[in-house]
C-alpha cells in the first residue's frame, strides 16, 4: 500500500505544483484567463490619457487579454458571438442563441472539442458578401485551409488579418505597431508596421508593389485614429478564418478608439473586384496590460512541422 | 539533529504543504460549486419565468432536458475551449449543405385524385442557414415529359422567395435572372424549420409553449412556429436516441393547406467529408397535403458552418415593395 500511496501523493503534488506557477505566471502577465465563463468584452476603467497634440494617446501594451492575433480569450467575440453569463447573442444580427447551463454540458473528448471549436469559430453571421462567382472558391479555400491558408508555412497574416496590435508607440508624426509571432490559429512570424500620421497622401497605387501590409497612412477623426491602407498583394486572407481572399485593389480602413484601458479596433474591407459590398469586422476590444513593467517576450521561431502529419481535412 | 527528528521535520513540512494545497483546492472547488448553484438558479429563472408554479416548472424542466438531449444527439449543442475552458454549451449550427439523390414528385399534376404526382429522378442540393433563415434548393430532375434534365434553383430568405436561373442570379447586372416567387415563401421556409435542426431550434424558441407528451412509448413535442409561420403547429416525434424521427405540421387555415406536411427522418450518421460530429438523417421522406413530394437518400453533409450567403436580389426586393 505504501508505495501506491506515495505515488499517488507525489502525482497529485506534482500536478498541483505544476499548475500553481502557470496560473501565477498567467495572472502576472495578464495572460489568458482560461476559467472564462463568458466572452464579453472588458469594461473600460480609468481616464483616457491624452497626447500633447490633444488626441488620445494609444501608446501601450495592449495584450491584457493575451495575444491579439489569436484573439484569445475572445475568439468567440471576435467572430461575433457574445457568450454572456446566461445567454448567447450573435452581435451582428442580434439573434439570441440557445445556451445551456455550464454544469450540464456533455462530456467531450479532445477530438470532439476540436471539432466543436471549428463550428464555433464559424457560427457568426457577420460574413463578407462576395460576388456569386466567388462563393464556391471561398468555401473551397476554407474547407481545404490546411493546404490553402496562406498563413501556413509561417507567412505573414497581413492587414487586416493580423488584427489588433499587441504594442503601439505613438509619436506626433507616426505610429508603430508590433504584432508578436505566434502559433495556434494562425502561425506567423513577428511583424511590425510604421504608419505615418503627418498628413501625407498615398503613393499612386500604380507605383506600389503589392505587399502583405500595404501602404498605411493614419489620421485622426475626432478621437478615433483612422488608418487607410492600399497597395496589397493578393496572397493574404483578410479575416482570421473563412478563406476570405481578396484582390490587389483591396482598400482597408482600420479604426482604433481608446476608452480608458480598452482599445476598440475594427477594419472595413473594400474590394469591388470580388466583394458585392464593403465588409466590416466585428469590433474587437483589447485591454491594456495592467503590469507597468510588462514587455513583449521574444517570440519562438515560426516553423511549420504539422503539415506532414495531416491526414484529414479537419482544421481550425 | 538526529536522523529521525530530521525525517519528522521533513514529513511535518510536507504535511503542512499538502494541507495548504488541499485547502486551496477545496476553496476553488467550493467557489466553483457556488458559482454553479447561482448559475442554475439564474438559468432556470430566465428560461421559465419567475411566475410559473412548481408543477409547471417541473414539466418545463423535463422539456428543457429533453430538448438539450435532442440537441446533443444531433451535435447541435456543443462547447469548446475556444475563448475559455468554462464556456457553456451553445447552439453551434448556422449554415450547412446537404447533397442527396432520390425522387421528387410534381405537385398537383396527378391524373387521379389522392395519388402522387409524376415522379422525377432527382439530384438534390440544399444550402441553408438559420441566421438569417434562408435556403437554396437546387435540383436536377429527369422524368416524364422532360426531354432534358430540369435544373431548378428555389430560394427563400425571411419573407422573400425567388427562383434563380443560376446560383446568385440577379445580384450582378447581366448575370442570371431572379424571378420573384413570393407565394412560395412560407412553404420553402417550412422546409428549413422542419429539418431536425430547425425543429430543435424552433422548439427552444417557442419557450413554454413547447409541450411534451408520451404517445405509445415515444416522446412527442408540440409547439407553434413563429413569425410568418405562426399559424403552423409542429408535432415532432423523437426516437429512442432522441433523434427527430417524424415531423408533422398543421395549419387550421384552409388557405395554408400546403403547409400541412409530414416528414420522416431515419438512418442518422455524420455524413460529412470533414467530420463534424453533426448527425444528419440518411433518409428523408416528405409528404405535403397528403401527397409524397420527396424521397431522398443523403449522400453528404457539410455542417461546418460553410460560407453560404443569401443576399436578396434588388428586383426581388423591389417586387415585394410594390
Amino acid at each position: 500500500m505504501m508505495p501506491l500511496f506515495r505515488f499517488s501523493r507525489s502525482f497529485i503534488m506534482a500536478g498541483l505544483l505544476c499548475l500553481l506557477p502557470a496560473a501565477a505566471f498567467a495572472q502576472a502577465n495578464g495572460g489568458p484567463r482560461m476559467d472564462h465563463e463568458d466572452t464579453l468584452p472588458p469594461t473600460p476603467v480609468g481616464p483616457t490619457p491624452m497626447a500633447p497634440d490633444g488626441h488620445p494617446d494609444l501608446t501601450g501594451l495592449w495584450n491584457g487579454l493575451a495575444d491579439n492575433l489569436l484573439g484569445v480569450p475572445n475568439q468567440m467575440h471576435n467572430v461575433g458571438i457574445e457568450v454572456g453569463p446566461d445567454s448567447t447573442r450573435d452581435i451582428h444580427s442580434g439573434l439570441e442563441i440557445a445556451t445551456w447551463p455550464l454544469q450540464n454540458r456533455k462530456r467531450q473528448n479532445n477530438e470532439q472539442n476540436e471539432r466543436a471549436a471549428t463550428l464555433l469559430r464559424r457560427m457568426g453571421s457577420n460574413r463578407p458578401i462576395y460576388k456569386p462567382e466567388y462563393w464556391q472558391r471561398v468555401k473551397d479555400f476554407d474547407a481545404n485551409s490546411n493546404e490553402e491558408d496562406p498563413s501556413n508555412n509561417c507567412m505573414p497574416a497581413g492587414v487586416p488579418r493580423m488584427g489588433v496590435p499587441s504594442y503601439i508607440a505613438q509619436t506626433p508624426t507616426y505610429l508603430v505597431f508590433v504584432y508578436p509571432g505566434q502559433g495556434g490559429l494562425i502561425a506567423t512570424a513577428t511583424s511590425y508596421r510604421m504608419i505615418p500620421t503627418d498628413g501625407r497622401k498615398h503613393t499612386d497605387i500604380e507605383q506600389l508593389d503589392g505587399t502583405w501590409n500595404g501602404e498605411s497612412i493614419g489620421h485622426w477623426e475626432g478621437d478615433t485614429m483612422v488608418i487607410d491602407s492600399i497597395g496589397f498583394n493578393s496572397t493574404s486572407w483578410f479575416d482570421q478564418l473563412g478563406g476570405y481572399f481578396h484582390g490587389e485593389n483591396m482598400h482597408v480602413i482600420e479604426r482604433l478608439h481608446r476608452d480608458g484601458n480598452t482599445l476598440t479596433w475594427t477594419a472595413t474591407v473594400e474590394d469591388p473586384d470580388v466583394l458585392l459590398e464593403p465588409w466590416t469586422t466585428t469590433p474587437r476590444v483589447v485591454l491594456l496590460n495592467p503590469d507597468p513593467k510588462a514587455i513583449l517576450p521574444e517570440s519562438l521561431p515560426c516553423s511549420e512541422r504539422d503539415f506532414a502529419h495531416v491526414v484529414t481535412k479537419e482544421h481550425h | 539533529m538526529p536522523m529521525q527528528a530530521r525525517m519528522l521535520k521533513v514529513l511535518a513540512g510536507r504535511a503542512l504543504m499538502i494541507v495548504g494545497l488541499a485547502s486551496l483546492v477545496f476553496q476553488v472547488a467550493r467557489a466553483q460549486s457556488q458559482s454553479n448553484v447561482t448559475k442554475t438558479n439564474v438559468s432556470a429563472k430566465s428560461s421559465m419565468g419567475a411566475a410559473v408554479d412548481n408543477a409547471s416548472k417541473s414539466s418545463a424542466s423535463d422539456v428543457a432536458k429533453t430538448l438539450q438531449t435532442a440537441a446533443e444527439a444531433v451535435g447541435l449543442a456543443r462547447w469548446s475551449g475556444v475563448g475559455g475552458q468554462r464556456l457553456p454549451e451553445v447552439d453551434v449550427i448556422n449554415t450547412m449543405e446537404i447533397w442527396g439523390s432520390g425522387t421528387t414528385y410534381g405537385s398537383g399534376q396527378s391524373n387521379k385524385p389522392g395519388e402522387a404526382g409524376p415522379a422525377f429522378k432527382t439530384e438534390y442540393h440544399a444550402a441553408l442557414g438559420y441566421n438569417p433563415p434562408a435556403m437554396r434548393v437546387e435540383m436536377t430532375r429527369t422524368g416524364p415529359g422532360t426531354a432534358a434534365p430540369q435544373h431548378i434553383f428555389e430560394m427563400v430568405r425571411d419573407s422573400y422567395a425567388w427562383d434563380e436561373s443560376e446560383i446568385g442570379a440577379g445580384l450582378v447586372p447581366g448575370k442570371g435572372i431572379a424571378t420573384p416567387a413570393m407565394t412560395s415563401a412560407n412553404s420553402r421556409l417550412l422546409q428549413l424549420w422542419t429539418l431536425p435542426y430547425g425543429v430543435i431550434k424552433a422548439a427552444l424558441a417557442a419557450g413554454n409553449k413547447t409541450k411534451m407528451s408520451n404517445e405509445n412509448g415515444v416522446t412527442v413535442l408540440t409547439f407553434p412556429l413563429s413569425g410568418q409561420l405562426s399559424a403552423v403547429m409542429v408535432k415532432a416525434t423523437l426516437d429512442a436516441k432522441y433523434e427527430v424521427a417524424k415531423v408533422e405540421t398543421r395549419s387550421d387555415n384552409p388557405a395554408l393547406a400546403d403547409l400541412n406536411t409530414e416528414t420522416e427522418y431515419s438512418d442518422y450518421a455524420d455524413h460529412g467529408e470533414i467530420a463534424t460530429d453533426v448527425l444528419s438523417p440518411g433518409h428523408i421522406v416528405r409528404k405535403q397535403a397528403g401527397h409524397p413530394v420527396l424521397d431522398l437518400h443523403v449522400k453528404m453533409l457539410d455542417a461546418n458552418n460553410p460560407y453560404l450567403v443569401f443576399p436578396v436580389p434588388p428586383n426581388v426586393k423591389n417586387a415585394t415593395a410594390h
